[in-house]
């Protein structure tokens, strides 16, 4: 029974206007970002090789991460240069495309049609499902028959969930075989099955806003009236929570600006100098005083950052939004997480060769060789036991908890 | 015919909304095998509550609904199997066509292994015009989707048949064809609990006739009493008096 509402969902969703023309917006938008972000990664690929340090170089440069193409997170600033130099990290510009026009227009990525348009989409599809049966008539009719509520909310839950995921998941992977076929692109398999796990996820987050259209939808007498609800919902869950949260923690947790820790910075530097002239020069005992200074600051930086981070996220966590992109950003490698550790590589690298770095900068010796920077990427398990599974989890409880409550509005609801 | 057991069974059914509107109030009745009850009335006289409390859609202040002996609000699900249902205006799935309308009702009321014959032949009892199998019901007229749905019901071949105003807005060819499948539906043992306001085809299609007013079944009639009686005069009267009286 539930395979013949099923069915009939695919069916009428096939046979309306609405599912072309969101259809149609999906493609669009999945194929348009797909792209743009494809070029975004390409020049920044280029720029890559062109800063990329010639062996032996005190510099820590990661390439950029193809995975950004479809969650961009932070690869920008995790692509910077980071030069080593006896005063400790210059961070220099790292790869940009060079298109002025992409900061005044941000180029949404996948992971933003995702968030906005999919969750958008998916509430269009719920939003009619038990007010637009019940004005129609025909859930009279439906449920006259020997056929339990939970079966009929189930089945048009599932039936169009598949109308949904199957044009995206097409979309999708039909952007990424396009992708592949660029020989500068290449995705391991474990990326690939990063990919996986954030179309997962996606598809994760898209049935919990079907399930909310459908919960709504059931509370509701009339379609009108379910529509205005769901915009406000939607609003609230995708931009406003998501902001929220970070606004809260940081009424609660202080952490310093970027310019009052370089004003810091050229304090200690200053003052080095001066004693470093008054002593007659015993620089290297400078130099070092000047990076240990540095990295406490960095250190005291990176734990109330943290801690800032820490409580932004779990407020944020009231909505799936902010959980997608926490967790979906972590998994592709481009997330808050991610940059944090590979900073502390680069501090961790530098303190490794920055006895050296100072005794040949003393000695006048130019053509030093030091080691290459090596950076990997968290494996899963980290990245999962770190937060993202927490995240995936909300979304799933988020998901079964609509859903319940859903049925629960149904159950109850006046069919006549 | 007496002695057969009833299909539907209203015993003391009694509904109040929460509003504290009485709707219904303690009403005994009984069609079995091969009858049609007709139950006339005023709108608010209870007529489609009654439908709505066999089909389970409310729950009975008091008094129990049973379809072949099931307790519709104990066991809804195993009740409906054995009931079909045919409303006022039948809406159907607009972009489906007749039958992909047909063919999901008929599956949701447990009849899965349905053939294109069979499709066919439920429509064509219904005088369901050939051509209009495959078109879509958006543009079908009232009278056709009216067929349609009584085709729907047909086909779950369910020993009870509740219509709800089935005859309202159709026009007088739609209703006599109308009247002659209720008639049919008869000589197949349905038993047939309808509520309308049409007093002229209810005496003419009805084996008893009962006359509702502020929630209470206010007179009955069978077809035998009819048979010399004005029904016409006999429900105006009711519908006139000051108060109601009790089942007569």
């Amino acid at each position: 029974m539930i395979g013949a509402i099923v069915r009939k969902e695919i069916v009428s969703n096939l046979l309306s206007y609405k599912f072309f023309v969101v259809l149609l917006l999906m493609v669009l938008l999945v194929a348009t970002t797909l792209f743009i972000m494809y070029r975004d990664f390409s020049a920044r690929l280029a720029d890559y090789q062109v800063i990329r340090p010639e062996p032996g170089a005190p510099i820590a440069v990661v390439p950029p991460n193809a995975l950004s193409i479809f969650a961009k997170g932070l690869d920008n600033a995790m692509t910077r240069s980071f030069e080593i130099g006896v005063l400790g990290v210059d961070v220099r510009a790292g790869q940009s495309s060079g298109n002025i026009i992409y900061s005044f227009f941000p180029t949404p990525d996948f992971l933003y049609v995702v968030r906005v348009v999919l969750s958008l989409v998916a509430l269009l599809f719920g939003f009619d499902q038990i007010s637009r049966e019940r004005e129609q008539g025909t859930l009279k009719l439906m449920l006259s028959g020997p056929v339990s509520r939970a079966k009929v909310l189930f089945g048009k839950w599932l039936g169009n969930f598949i109308s949904l995921a199957v044009p995206f998941l097409l979309v999708t992977l039909l952007g990424l075989a396009v992708l592949l076929l660029d020989p500068n692109i290449h995705f391991s398999s474990g990326e690939l099955g990063r990919f996986g796990l954030i179309l997962a996820l996606s598809l994760l987050y898209m049935a919990f806003f079907l399930s909310l259209g459908i919960l709504v939808s059931a509370l509701t007498r009339r379609s009108a009236t379910t529509l205005i609800v769901l915009l406000f919902a939607w609003a609230l869950l995708v931009f406003v929570l998501p902001n929220l949260g970070t606004l809260i923690a940081r009424q609660f947790v202080s952490v310093p600006s970027v310019r009052a820790l370089s004003e810091k910075r050229e304090q200690t530097w200053t003052r080095e100098v001066l004693l470093g002239l008054s002593d007659r020069g015993n620089w290297a005992a400078h130099y070092r005083a000047i990076n240990r200074e540095d990295d406490r600051m960095e250190e005291d930086y990176r734990l109330k950052f943290e801690r800032l981070v820490r409580l932004a996220r779990t407020i944020n966590r009231l909505s799936p939004a902010a959980g997608l992109l926490d967790a979906a950003t972590e998994i592709a490698g481009t997330g808050i997480d991610e940059e944090s550790r590979l900073k502390a590589e680069v501090v961790r690298y530098k303190n490794s060769i920055l006895d050296r770095i100072i005794g040949d900068q003393l000695a006048g010796k130019r053509d030093a060789q030091y080691p290459a920077f090596a950076y990997r990427y968290r494996p899963l398990g980290e990245v999962f036991a770190a937060g993202a599974l927490v995240d995936t989890a909300w979304l799933a409880i988020f998901n079964i908890l609509v859903f319940a409550l859903a049925y629960a509005g149904f159950a109850r609801a006046d069919v006549r | 015919m007496t002695d057969t057991p009833a299909i539907l069974k209203a015993d003391g059914l009694t509904k109040r909304y929460e509003d504290g509107v009485l709707a219904l109030d303690r009403l005994n009745l009984e069609v079995r095998p091969g009858e049609i009850y007709c139950l006339l009335g005023a709108n608010g006289a209870g007529k489609t509550t009654t439908i709505n409390l066999f089909l389970g859609f409310l729950p009975p202040t008091a008094g129990t609904c049973l379809i072949n002996g099931i307790d519709i609000t104990r066991d809804p699900l195993e009740a409906k199997k054995y009931v079909s249902f045919v409303s006022e205006n039948v809406m159907l799935y607009g972009n489906f066509t007749a039958r992909q309308n047909l063919e999901f009702f008929a599956k949701l009321g447990g009849r899965t292994a349905l053939t294109k014959a069979d499709t066919a032949q439920a429509m064509r009892r219904v005088s369901l015009q050939e051509k209009a199998f495959d078109q879509r019901v958006k543009n079908f007229s009232k009278g056709m989707r009216q067929k349609l749905g009584i085709a729907i019901a047909i086909v779950k071949d369910a020993p009870a048949v509740l219509l709800d105003e089935p005859t309202s807005g159709l026009d007088p060819k739609a209703a006599a064809e109308f009247l002659e499948i209720m008639a049919e539906l008869r000589r197949e043992g349905k038993a047939v609990l309808m509520s309308t306001h049409d007093v002229f085809r209810a005496k003419e299609i009805g084996d008893r006739v009962g006359i509702m007013r502020e929630g209470r079944l206010a007179v009955e009639r069978t077809r035998a009493e009819l048979r010399n009686a004005d029904l016409n005069r006999i429900y105006i009267d009711y519908m006139e008096s000051e108060t109601a009286p009790a089942a007569a």
